[in-house]
């Protein structure tokens, strides 16, 4: 039985100086739970306390004007549920709506999904492909880092040990999309994800993919073959070729690298064609 | 800190946590601590949906849930929906639709599509009613039979 101690700080300070107690290792810092409390049993270093981030007021989302800044520990249901998301970030409220089920939604949360970084997240290459930024505070003060230069690889961040992810910004809305492709299509894993987003003020498109070891990439080459916010038939083949070619895809149980690099082709045209489509498109009245 | 009351109130009862080990899972503490087997221990991973329990309201897996975690909130089992009119309807509508062969699942569903038909109301269709049970899982009927009683429960809202 373990006999690690609760803690559950209801204001900055009080998780700060939390993070602060004890020994390297010994603290576990927990937003909405779903994944990390499976690391209860077998610790190479026992566990001494476990700080919950749930009582902090951190469950925030605002809209100003065209940007959108998310609290690290809103559930993701609240986010999904948002009455202006699914319209003016369409892949964000896709990419929300792929993870997990309703019930773990419920719990789970846009930070805790930043902090496990996994190589398959349903989240991060949405992010990647909104130019976010998260917005991380410390004991020495606050900082931001661009989502690309955050996520590393497996549970590995730019995120130092006595720091936390307060909130995600997202610069503007975009029209954009988020396909996935799975073995079972509810509440599994995917074998690849693709999300697009077209930039009004920077007029090109973004494009970052999942699935990929060590991280979910963005491909610059792929996102320059694409002209304007409606590409051809060519332009679509010829971006979807390059990325397939380009993304670091592995082998594993869920997939080989053969079968995701023509995934990545076939769901690239199709999300950038229905990102194009959308209703909140530019250039569609 | 946050001084969380030890105690948590399961089916608006009193339940008091001094004596519940830190890491002792939701799950546990209901069907074993407080004997309601209603709850369902299916894969203890968050993958199947059995063990769908309502805190505050909102449907959550309880065995992805630390009970100290959730000190001072309200839980709501299966057994703390008997006199509920939604999971009334739901209920009726698997029964009537024979939506369950072993009925291990059953449970889960029940506690599932009662929050979503409370969360969503009159705005969800029977498409996401259906896509949003997507977290619970049934072995047995190949979910004809459960579709089938979604949809019932949506004709048939006040």
């Amino acid at each position: 039985m373990a006999t690690f101690s609760f803690v559950q700080p209801s204001t900055t300070d009080e998780a700060l100086a939390a993070l602060r107690l004890g020994e390297p290792g010994e603290t576990m810092i927990v937003a909405g739970g779903t994944d990390v409390l499976f690391g209860l049993e077998g610790r190479r270093i026992p566990l001494k306390r476990v700080v919950s981030l749930r009582h902090l007021p951190w469950k925030t989302l605002s809209w100003a004007g065209e940007s959108l800044r998310i609290g690290s520990t809103l559930p993701l249901r609240t986010l999904e549920r948002d009455p202006d998301l699914r319209r003016r970030i369409p892949g964000l409220w896709q990419a929300v709506r792929a993870v997990g089920s309703v019930a773990l939604r419920h719990r789970a949360t846009l930070g805790g999904n930043l902090v496990r970084s996994s190589p398959a997240s349903d989240l991060i290459p949405i992010l990647l492909a909104l130019d976010s930024e998260v917005d991380i505070i410390g004991m020495e003060g606050e900082r931001s880092l661009p989502v690309d230069q955050f996520v590393r690889a497996s549970r590995t961040t730019a995120l130092g040990s006595g720091e936390l992810i307060r909130s995600v910004a997202i610069p503007e809305a975009r029209a954009s999309a988020f396909l996935w492709q799975r073995v079972r299509p509810a509440n599994d894993i995917s074998q690849v994800g693709v999300a697009v987003a077209y930039s009004p003020s920077r007029k090109g498109w973004r494009i970052a993919v999942g699935g990929v070891v060590p991280r979910p990439v963005l491909l610059p080459q792929a996102e320059r073959l694409l002209s304007g916010p409606f590409p051809g038939a060519a332009e679509l083949r010829a971006a979807a070729q390059e990325a397939s070619m380009r993304v670091p895809f592995a082998t594993d149980r869920r997939a080989t690298e053969e079968y995701r690099r023509q995934l990545v082709a076939t769901l690239l045209q199709r999300a950038v064609r229905a990102a194009g489509s959308h209703p909140s498109s530019p250039g569609v009245p | 800190m946050t001084a969380s009351p030890a105690r948590l109130t399961v089916n608006a009862v009193p339940v008091d946590l001094t004596p519940v080990p830190v890491d002792e899972r939701l799950l546990d503490t209901v069907r074993w601590r407080l004997g309601l087997k209603g709850t369902k221990d299916g894969c203890r991973t968050g993958d199947c949906g059995a063990c769908t329990v309502l805190i505050d309201g909102r449907s959550v897996l309880s065995c992805l849930t630390l009970t100290h975690e959730f000190a001072g909130a309200s839980v709501t089992t299966v057994e703390g929906l008997e006199g509920d009119p939604t999971a009334a309807r739901v209920r009726a509508a698997f029964e009537m639709e024979g939506a369950l062969q072993c009925g291990y699942c059953t449970p889960g569903f029940v506690v599932a599509l009662t929050s979503l038909l409370k969360e969503l109301g009159a705005e969800a269709s029977a498409e996401e009613l259906t896509e949003d049970l997507g977290g619970n899982l049934c072995r047995c009927t190949g979910y004809t039979a459960i579709v089938r009683a979604v949809r019932r429960v949506h004709e048939e809202m006040p």
